[in-house]
């Protein structure tokens, strides 16, 4: 047979039967159309509904041939759930990537994720600062004056230490204030483990911590080690990005510095098996402070005539933390800390009418703090925080005992100096819409300013009022606007009044991290 | 002074021990400790970390979760991610390492029983996504009665002593769950449908077949702009269905949608109350399952 024949039979057995069905049909089909139309104007709504069950039936379909993927779950199974398990059981299962199953409303690039372990996270932190005297407020709210550390002291110690940035360094304008890296862990059945690190806006990376956590000790026994915040008081261990204020508070700014006491060692904490949460800690940690139990560089230790920096461990702290059980809305918890620096040195310089050398007066001895903190809150139960309210209080207390070592003035050399000042902060945060809070915060330095224990110096506190406003525009990102009226004391009978005005973010970007109380 | 406080307080120890169950139960919301109750009965009496009017994503780790987790023998929770924001912490903060993830002192509802939602892209651009899948199981009857026979074989494991009640609790409420779903699938057969806030009621749906006809917030965890009311409303415009939402959601939204389509608007609970068991559990399914149902043309 030629082809054309082939062809030509081919099409005639194929639209033969059709074309006669087509004619029998045809008023049928009419028929049904006008049948269709009926129905759909008398059930135009329960057809729309047949079509999303249908489209509800096909999207489940494709999810019951993807849900192969992840391995039938194991009814003894007591892993957590976590995203990367998803990502590494579909591969395993043979299923193409394509076919995974997407959120019904599709809208984002597909990614497979990421097995992340570590959990990873980044968080940026950034502002717009402002105030009245040239830029010059920020560093000026951790210099005020105390009696101790404050007249005319050396701060370029801190540098030699290793802390050579500073969270509170701001200009007028623009100002990017770290990006904080952290990793976070399970190591082993054995050990939990972190590492935070701030890098700065001209790229220095500083590590804020590190450390390994036990998680299977008996009793309520935890040990921590490694280089990291300690639990002294509440404020000392958040990170910036926690803080409910763009900046530190006055007391933990002059009393401790920057970074807080954050240090080198090892920490044992204790819960024992009380009724009421009541958490007991001990840390001795090496010692390298900014403010509070500070040493000068070898360099100055020499010409000062004072002892070399001694063997680690020179700070200890002990604390403990209590909670009482106020129901599931509220939440409180009062803690008493101290801690004591077996090392402390400073310089005091000072000149006499008409002549123009400096003396210095070296002085050192040791270093004692008292904290006292109280947090307590309130569950509003409102979206997405509306009605929660927050209220955190803190008092820090530090003396300082020191001998002067050396000085111009070979009578005073030998004799006893004490130091005391003391810190306060009290703030409140209200979320008074959904993902708005509004704060309010008072904190002073100075309350008590002594010498010698006898010599009640009466040149005042520094203080200051804050109020900010706080957008969570999601969990991951917020935007805060603060207001700051300063009073602080530069020097006896010279003070510094001036507005401070910051616009900060706060962007997190990866694993979605849980925050301690 | 200090003796009589010494004596409350040894006197409040002692009261604590003296009441001691076999098993020491923490379970993280009333759905679950509505179970443990169903599986066990009088035998044990879990703790319950945050009420029904909860949102479990968005809770806080406080002294008092870790004060009852730290005796723990066992931690109940719905899983995958839901609780990660408080639940590590609380569970760290507690220092017992029998309720650490991985140990017999650990049990996920959620890893239990298949999921919904599970896949999609680990974008934050769509909003607070988690891809292990959506963790809202406990408005499922059918899926937790699977979990409760899952739990019982876990408490059995923890006390063996209690085996057979656990196993003979879980028996029951399945038997239970078996019989209202015969009648809860009737009263929904052809409902029209439900417009939820999140997607967080997705498995009481899918279970009755029940069409989802949107969610007010477009993208998981960000709030709904006036763009997306609108458009929910010129997509629903002409249909039947009901709006429901959980107490901690924002009512402003769902009462106006409501209020534009001519819908009837209902604030309901995730979870049964504190003190549900598994009869109180099955009431609260059952109020569900009424708004749903009376949404009818």
């Amino acid at each position: 047979m030629r082809p054309s024949i082939l062809a030509a039979g081919l099409a005639t057995a194929l639209t033969a039967p059709a074309a006669a069905v087509q004619a029998a049909d045809e008023a049928e089909i009419a028929e049904l159309r006008s049948m269709l139309e009926q129905m759909r104007r008398q059930y135009e709504r329960r057809i729309q509904d047949l079509e999303d069950r249908l489209a509800r039936a096909e999207r489940q379909s494709e999810r019951t041939s993807a849900s192969v993927a992840p391995a039938a779950p194991d009814p003894a199974i007591s892993q957590p759930m976590r995203a990367p398990s998803v990502a590494a059981s579909a591969p395993a299962a043979g299923i193409e990537p394509a076919a995974a199953p997407r959120l019904p409303d599709f809208r984002g690039a597909l990614s497979s994720g990421m097995a992340f372990n570590p959990q990873i996270s980044v968080i940026l932190n950034g502002n717009y600062y402002n105030d009245g005297i040239d830029g010059s407020g920020a560093a000026l709210i951790g210099q005020a004056l105390q009696p101790s550390g404050g007249l005319a002291h050396d701060h370029d110690h801190a540098h030699d230490s290793g802390h050579g940035h500073s969270h509170g360094e701001l200009n007028n304008g623009f100002n990017f204030s770290e990006a904080e890296l952290s990793f976070t862990a399970t190591v082993d059945p054995y050990f939990d483990a972190a590492a935070y690190l701030a890098v700065m806006d001209e790229g220095d990376v500083h590590l804020e911590e590190a450390w390994l956590q036990t998680r299977s000790l008996p009793h309520g026994l935890r040990v921590k080690a490694g280089k990291f915040l300690s639990d002294f008081g509440y404020a000392n261990k958040q990170h910036p990005h926690a803080w409910d204020f763009v900046d530190q508070n006055l007391a933990y700014l002059n009393l401790l510095g920057d970074h807080g006491l954050q240090d080198t060692g090892v920490q044992l904490t204790w819960l024992p098996e009380l009724p009421v949460y009541t958490l007991l800690g001990f840390e001795a940690l090496q010692g390298d402070q900014e403010l509070f139990g500070a040493t000068l560089g070898a360099e100055d230790q020499e010409r000062l005539g004072l002892d070399a920096t001694e063997d680690g461990p020179r700070l200890w702290t002990l604390f403990a933390k209590v909670a009482p059980d106020l129901g599931l809305d509220h939440a409180l918890q009062v803690g008493v800390s101290y801690a004591r620096n077996t090392q402390h040195q400073e310089v005091h310089a000072h000149s006499h009418d008409g002549e123009d050398a400096v003396h210095e007066n070296a002085l050192a001895g040791e270093a004692d703090l008292w904290g006292v903190d109280l947090v307590y809150k309130y569950d509003g139960s409102g979206p997405h925080g509306q009605g929660d309210f927050k209220f955190q209080t803190e008092y820090l207390r530090s003396s300082k005992d020191l001998d002067i070592q050396s000085s111009p003035h070979p009578e005073i050399i030998g004799s006893r100096r004490t130091f005391t000042t003391d810190g306060f902060y009290a703030q409140a945060i209200y979320g008074f819409a959904p993902r708005w809070t509004a704060g309010v915060r008072y904190d002073v330095l100075g309350l008590t300013n002594e010498v010698s224990g006898d010599a009640h110096l009466d040149y005042g506190s520094s203080d200051r009022w804050s109020l900010n406003l706080t957008w969570k525009l999601s969990e991951f990102s917020q935007l805060r606007a603060q207001y700051a009226r300063n009073d602080i004391l530069m020097a006896a009978n010279e003070r510094e009044r001036f507005d401070a005005f910051y616009l900060q973010f706060l962007m997190s970007l990866g694993s979605h991290g849980a925050h301690a109380f | 002074m200090s003796f009589r406080f010494l004596t409350v307080f040894v006197g409040l120890y002692l009261m604590g021990n003296a009441a001691a169950a076999p098993l020491d139960v923490v379970a993280t919301n009333p759905s679950l400790g509505a179970l443990v109750r169903a599986v066990a009965g009088e035998r044990l009496e879990p703790t319950i970390l945050a009420g029904p009017e909860r949102d479990l994503h968005q809770l806080q780790a406080k002294p008092s979760m870790m004060r009852a987790l730290r005796d723990a023998d066992l931690v109940v929770a719905i899983g995958a991610e839901l609780e990660i924001g408080w639940l590590p912490a609380a569970i760290a903060g507690a220092a017992n390492p029998a309720i650490q993830p991985g140990r017999d002192g650990y049990f996920e509802a959620a890893a239990q029983v298949e999921l919904l939602d599970v896949g999609g892209p680990a974008d934050r651009a769509l909003g607070d996504v988690h891809p292990v899948g959506n963790p809202h199981v406990d408005l499922d009857p059918v899926r937790m009665a699977r979990i409760a026979a899952a739990l019982a074989e876990r408490l059995a494991q923890l006390d063996p002593a209690g085996a057979e009640i656990y196993r003979n609790g879980a028996d029951v409420f399945a038997q239970a769950v078996e019989q209202r779903v015969a009648d809860w699938r009737a009263r929904l057969a052809g409902a029209p449908g439900v417009l939820l806030y999140h997607r967080d009621a997705i498995y009481l749906l899918d279970r009755f077949d029940v069409p989802l006809l949107g969610t007010i917030e477009s993208t998981p965890g960000v709030q709904p702009s006036g763009q997306d009311l609108l458009e929910l409303t010129t997509k629903l415009k002409g249909r039947v269905g009901v709006v429901i939402h959980t107490p901690y959601q924002s009512p402003q939204a769902p009462t106006k949608l409501a209020r534009d389509l001519g819908w009837s608007v209902v604030r309901l609970p995730l979870a049964p109350p504190l003190e549900a068991d598994g009869a109180g559990y099955l009431h609260h399914i059952e109020r569900w399952v009424d708004a749903i149902a009376a949404a009818r043309p």
